[in-house]
């Protein structure tokens, strides 16, 4: 916990990388804590729905089926406590999820 | 029971439900039940945008060179989004606000109307733009079958739980007769008209402007109708979030996080929710046809349109826990996104075409180049 904790607070200075699993693909892909999960997601050429990109329109939710993200941006759309939205969250672990 | 402007009566609004409790008394918004109403209301007023900024003058030209089809196309959408925004400036107020008990939820719902009727005012904006004299296309709005045919089905679950709402408040609970025809009205009967109005408001914000949505973008690919495209930007920003907002209500209620009748009213009329939301998915499918029956345009046809609605409604339908008939994965117009990118919305000035966004009084007939490296 210790840890985590110190890891959001230096943000800005030090760039994590975590391994993000998706449910039914092969390997994990490294994603930054410095820019939002889904600009990570899409810079490994993945196609994620998206349209606000600014957590009001739930276009990129997402499930969440192990680990722990952050918000960049306060997220306005509706999501369930296992759902996430990608667009304005960073990942604060490794973590494992499944795409809508 | 009787509406008053100001109820008198001492009522702790976090522990009222969302409608059918005690009318709202103070307007504060110190404590909230459910606060996302409050961030919703924040959220939109940072969104105020008039549609005199945008400099629609370009478009004319564009119009000229437009095929007839493309025309009918263009006029026909505008057209059908004078009619969705004609209703929503006016009945989330005159619908929800008799009822609601929220001071949150109340003033969410004034502030989601009132940007309605900036969309409502945009449509004249842009066709002033087009025509010297754009009655013809306004006066068509009533007559065309096409959209009276939608224009019924988008305001009769209003005109119900609005007309329902007026018995209860003028005679109370009971079997009314009125003009040959007998009503019963009590708590249940009304929660159930406000649970499918709501559903059907929620199927109009999600879906209904896409494939005029489609069509406008689809133009602006083409780099025509650029005025108008901006303008529809602004619009689909702003649906976007009055769609979260009727995908929380309806969640809230579903959870049974708010009034537990509500929530047992969600699953009983779940099914005929989900008919609403397939029957303007299907509308919409015929929309396209309508659109689409002089000859297609260039980027878009029939078929990928109504397919991208069906995709579109696939992800809406989940976001309220609706089980979607439709089978389309993969988005068939990923270009759409672009346009839907609320950071694409409101470049500054000096960094896009100045000439096609203006901020204020400038002069809309002032030239590009005028602005040479002004800076704001
Ligand atoms: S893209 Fe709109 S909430 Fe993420
Ligand atoms: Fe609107
Ligand atoms: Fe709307």
């Amino acid at each position: 916990m210790t840890s985590e904790t110190s890891i959001s607070e230096d943000m800005d200075k030090t760039r994590i990388i975590y391994q993000v699993r998706l449910v039914n693909t092969p390997g994990p892909l490294p994603c930054t804590s410095k820019c939002s999960l889904l600009d990570s997601l899409e810079s490994h050429q993945l196609e994620v729905h998206s349209h606000c990109r600014e957590g009001f329109c739930g276009a990129c939710r997402t499930k969440l089926i192990h680990g722990e993200v952050e918000y960049i941006t306060d997220p306005l759309a509706y999501i369930d406590d296992d759902e996430i939205l990608p667009c304005c969250c960073v990942p604060k672990s490794d973590l494992v999820i499944k795409l809508g | 029971m009787k509406y008053t402007t100001f109820n008198q009566k001492v009522s702790n609004p976090l522990t009222e439900p969302m409608f059918f409790g005690n009318p709202v008394n103070v307007a504060r918004y110190d404590q909230q039940k459910h606060n996302i109403f409050e961030k919703l209301i924040e959220k939109q007023i940072s969104f105020f945008w008039r549609p005199e900024e945008v400099d629609v003058s370009k478009d004319r030209v564009d119009f000229q060179k437009l095929t007839d089809s493309e025309k009918h196309i263009f006029i026909s959408n505008l057209k059908y989004q004078t009619l969705l925004d004609s209703v929503q400036g006016r009945s989330p107020n005159i619908a929800f606000l008799p009822i609601v008990s929220l001071p949150e939820l109340e003033t969410w719902i004034e502030t989601w109307s009132f940007f309605e009727t900036i969309h409502s005012r945009s449509y004249t904006h842009i066709l002033r733009n087009l025509f010297s004299d754009p009655s013809d296309v306004f006066e068509d709005i009533v007559l065309n079958d096409e959209i009276k045919l939608r224009a019924s089905d988008i305001s009769r679950y209003y005109d119900d739980l609005i007309f329902a709402t007026q018995l209860w408040q003028t005679q109370g609970e009971g079997r009314h007769h009125v003009d040959g025809q007998d009503y019963l009205i009590n708590q249940r009967e009304l929660k159930k008209k406000l649970y499918l109005c709501m559903n059907s408001v929620n199927a109009l914000e999600a879906i209904r402007f896409y494939v005029s949505f489609a069509c406008t973008f689809a133009f602006a690919e083409r780099e025509m109708m650029e005025g108008n495209s901006k303008i529809i930007r602004l619009i689909a920003r702003d649906e976007n979030l009055h769609l979260t907002s009727t995908q929380h209500i309806l969640n809230i209620w579903a959870r049974g996080k708010d009034d537990p009748e509500m929530k047992e009213i969600a699953e009983e009329c779940h099914d005929q929710a989900r008919d609403i939301f397939i029957k303007a998915v299907e509308q919409e499918k015929q929309w396209a046809s309508y659109l689409f029956q002089h000859g297609s345009m260039i980027g878009l046809n029939k078929d990928i349109l109504c397919q991208y609605v069906e995709f579109i409604a696939t992800h809406r339908m989940s976001a309220i826990g609706m089980e979607s008939p439709f089978e389309v994965t993969t988005n068939p117009l990923p270009w759409m996104n672009n346009y839907l990118n609320s950071d694409n919305v409101q470049v500054a000035p000096q960094e896009s075409e100045i000439s096609s966004y203006l901020v204020g009084q400038i002069d809309s007939e002032v030239n590009a180049d005028d602005f040479g490296d002004f800076d704001l």
